[in-house]
């Protein structure tokens, strides 16, 4: 397949890249199964993750590994998890994605990466705080398009 | 993205991005006729257009307090 992020775009990806902190590992979810953009995605985040030696990519079947597709709440393919790492150690931030980030959703795409990697939100101390306290559990779902 | 800032300050909180037309199901049960949608616990908050911080910090609460 031909490459999907061209030399220039890469460039200034590798640039934002410049400034990661911490190591982020994505998590891929495909399936088997007939699946329109699980091929796409898999190839988008296997060519960003080669932009940075802070960026590693592990590739799940969510059937088959069905266990860690629950552990981490994915339900849908293609889906992708931006998680922490220290080590051997992953941690979950609930930081998922549900179809290919293309398009105007890839640049929300590459500034999570930057987000999960600094392990800072950018919030307000305000927000910050009422967030750390929450009790109950928060789903939230944001309906996004390509274009 | 917003919400996965948000998902960041607390494991209560899982946020996902959402492909409105590859899972048109899923966009047509909540009424998303235009993006951003945000669905805040299966429908019990919604915020439609891309908003502010404070925005969605109040509608999360308005979830909560339902």
């Amino acid at each position: 397949m031909a490459q999907l992020l061209n030399d220039q775009i890469q460039g200034q990806i590798k640039e934002l890249f410049g400034n990661l902190k911490e190591p982020v590992e994505i998590m891929f979810f495909g399936t088997k199964e007939q699946c329109e953009y699980c091929d796409d995605t898999r190839q988008l985040v296997e060519e960003v993750s080669a932009l940075s030696d802070k960026l590693s990519l592990s590739i799940h079947d969510i059937q088959a590994d069905a266990g860690t597709a629950r552990q981490y709440g994915v339900d849908k393919t293609p889906g992708l998890v931006l998680a922490g790492r220290d080590g051997n150690q992953v941690t979950d931030f609930g930081v998922r994605y549900a179809g290919i980030p293309s398009g105007h959703e890839f640049s929300s795409f590459i500034n999570d990466l930057v987000i999960v990697s600094n392990r800072d939100s950018g919030l307000t101390p305000q927000t910050r705080e009422f967030l750390k306290g929450l009790t109950k559990p928060v789903h939230l779902q944001v309906f996004v398009t390509p274009t | 993205m917003l919400a996965h800032q948000f998902a960041m300050e607390s494991p209560m909180i899982q946020a996902e991005a959402v492909e409105a037309m590859e899972f048109s199901e899923l966009a047509n049960r909540y009424r998303v006729s235009g993006v951003p949608h945000t669905v805040v616990n299966d429908g019990k908050g919604n915020l439609i257009g891309a908003v502010p911080e404070t925005n969605l910090l109040a509608e999360i609460q308005r979830a909560l307090a339902d």
